[in-house]
């Protein structure tokens, strides 16, 4: 980020610029890029890829391979996209992270953020991805070996909570020890409200139906709406944090 | 009578106007409206809860009535009353905060706190009691059970967390505001409620 | 938590140390009054009862009703605090009684 700027050079013609004027520009080229994804994410995979809302765990295999070959071909579009444009998560999630830096709680918080959201990509987005992805290339593969895709993409895509968690518990103390005001408090006890869902979420693991099955109402239904609820409040907040972050300012290290 | 200052939650301004109606009773925001967010917030997604949990029993009642008849009332009742004398422990010390008798509202929030430990220990030998009595999570009401309960009981431990920062607010002679004390209040008293709720339908009705 | 006015002139906006301890009482009472209508004190098995739920049910929001007035200190808030949770209260009791007796 360029404040002002001049060169001197010795006794000859002083070359001197004319100052340029702090600009913000990285900060919303980086911050769109967080509505674009998750944008881009929720419609590949509600509208293509078809696993928001999942398709149901109390199936037969034959069902499973059934459902593949109904919807391989979006499944195929939609997820091969995003095999290109998941890189959006890191940038999002790490602009996040950047913005986490400028508070006075410091960079732990911000460190953890970063690291409990990467790790937490592989099974919780990547993973569902890839096993579907596998599935759709050869309908003629063994059924048992599909319904194990089938079952294998749902159950990281769902379940794997503990690192979102971890991430978000280090979203909402970190909001709440800082002094400098660049998230505000509420965001901090709607994360926590992410924490409980997902924890509860994991009896997925245990529930072929029912409730609280990876379809189920409480363990898929009230999560994705918290979920979706505090996806756009971060995104709202993060742009009014970018709004006011005074020009030319930068984070402690 | 002076002016509380405007509290801001998302940009919506929550101003608490100040009505002197010759009964000495003004109209404020306790707290501060970030934890109104919070409480409010989580008293829907319980409400949430608390409905599919209702639609559930409502397509076995036999079988949801015949388990919850395993479940012990004595405890539910002594839980209850814990859980309520924590409230009245909390809200005293608001009470007493906001006369300026801090020494007081400490040892009463150490009092509610007290209850909450109870309630924690009660609960946790509830538990146990019923898991080695065979009562699993295989079975549709204990599930139930143990998600409401044991999402309550995460609930319970994080206010026994806000009341200890509302007491180390209390200790700081340069701090003590009434806002931090009302919020950590707020929060206890939601637990309260819904205990209330979840007692209700766990252990009572039929 | 590191905002919030320190705000001490307006303490008579939080009840009175007497209002909490009737609410209190009253909470206390009617908590052992449900222990008297629970299953299984009166009779050996149970049976489903819609009077004894409903009662249930009526208490609960009077209890919920208790706690949110006088020690939330919500008798004394804005009005749209107050209605927010009485409409919580009416949605909650209302469904449940609603689908119980469908």
């Amino acid at each position: 980020m360029s404040t002002l700027v001049s060169s001197a050079s010795g006794g000859d013609e002083l070359e001197a610029r004319p100052p340029t004027r702090a600009s913000k520009r990285e900060l919303w080229v980086v911050f769109w890029i967080f509505p674009i994804f998750f944008g881009l994410f929720g419609m590949v995979f509600v509208f293509l890829a078809r696993v928001i809302p999942p398709p149901r765990p109390d199936v037969t295999t034959g069902q499973k391979v059934q459902w593949f070959a109904a919807h391989a071909t979006t499944i195929q579009i939609g997820f091969a996209a995003v095999c290109v444009i998941f890189g959006g998560a890191a940038i999002a999630n790490g602009y996040v992270a950047y913005q986490m830096k400028r508070m006075s709680s410091g960079s732990t918080f911000a460190y953890t953020y970063m690291g409990a959201m990467a790790v937490g990509t592989l099974p919780g987005l990547l993973l569902v991805v890839l096993c579907f992805l596998a599935a759709t290339l050869r309908p003629d593969r063994r059924p048992p070996i599909t319904g194990l895709l089938y079952d294998l993409g749902m159950l990281s895509f769902n379940g794997s909570l503990g690192c979102f968690s971890t991430g978000y518990l280090a979203f909402a103390i970190a909001i709440l020890y800082d002094r400098n005001g660049i998230f505000p408090k509420w965001l901090a006890y709607a994360s926590i409200w992410q924490i409980v869902t997902e924890v509860i979420a994991t009896q997925m693991w245990v529930s072929p139906a029912g409730p609280y099955a990876w379809n189920g109402s409480i363990a898929f239904w009230v999560a994705v709406i918290i979920f979706g609820f505090w996806l756009n409040c971060q995104g709202l907040m993060l742009k009014m944090a970018t709004d006011r972050q005074p020009a030319g300012s930068r984070p402690n290290d | 009578m002076t002016h509380a200052e405007p509290t801001r939650v998302a940009g919506l301004q929550l101003r608490a106007a100040s009505i002197d109606d010759g009964q000495q009773r003004t109209v404020r925001l306790p707290g501060d409206g970030h934890m109104w967010f919070m409480v409010l917030g989580d008293l829907i997604i319980f409400a949430a809860y608390f409905i599919i949990y209702m639609v559930q029993r409502a397509m076995a009642p036999e079988a949801y009535l015949q388990a919850q008849q395993h479940l012990s009332i004595t405890i539910g009742i002594f839980n209850t009353l814990v859980l309520v004398t924590s409230s009245w422990f909390i809200a005293q010390s608001v009470r007493a905060t906001a006369d300026a008798r801090h020494e007081r509202a400490i040892r009463l929030i150490y009092g509610g706190g007290a209850c909450g430990v109870l309630f924690i220990a009660l609960k946790a030998y509830e538990w146990s009691m019923k898991i080695t009595q065979g009562y699993t999570t295989s079975n549709e009401f204990f599930m139930f059970y143990y998600m409401l309960t044991g999402t309550h009981l995460f609930h319970v431990a994080l206010g026994l967390l806000i009341l200890g920062i509302v007491v180390r607010e209390l200790r700081n002679p340069r701090r003590r505001r009434l806002s931090i004390v009302e919020q950590g209040a707020t929060y206890w008293h939601m637990v309260d409620l819904l205990w209330l709720v979840i007692f209700a339908l766990l252990y009572v009705m039929r | 938590m590191a905002t919030g006015a320190a705000i001490t002139s307006h303490s008579t906006s939080n009840p009175s140390s007497r209002a909490i301890t009737y609410s209190w009482t009253i909470l206390c009472l009617l908590t052992i009054g449900l222990w008297w209508l629970s299953p299984g004190h009166t009779t050996n098995t149970v049976e489903p009862s819609v009077d004894i739920t409903t009662v249930v049910i009526v208490l609960g929001f009077i209890k919920g009703r208790l706690v949110i007035r006088y020690f939330m200190a919500v008798k004394n808030a804005p009005q749209w605090l107050r209605l927010s949770t009485d409409f919580w209260l009416l949605m909650l009791w209302g469904a449940v009684l609603g689908i119980y007796l469908y």
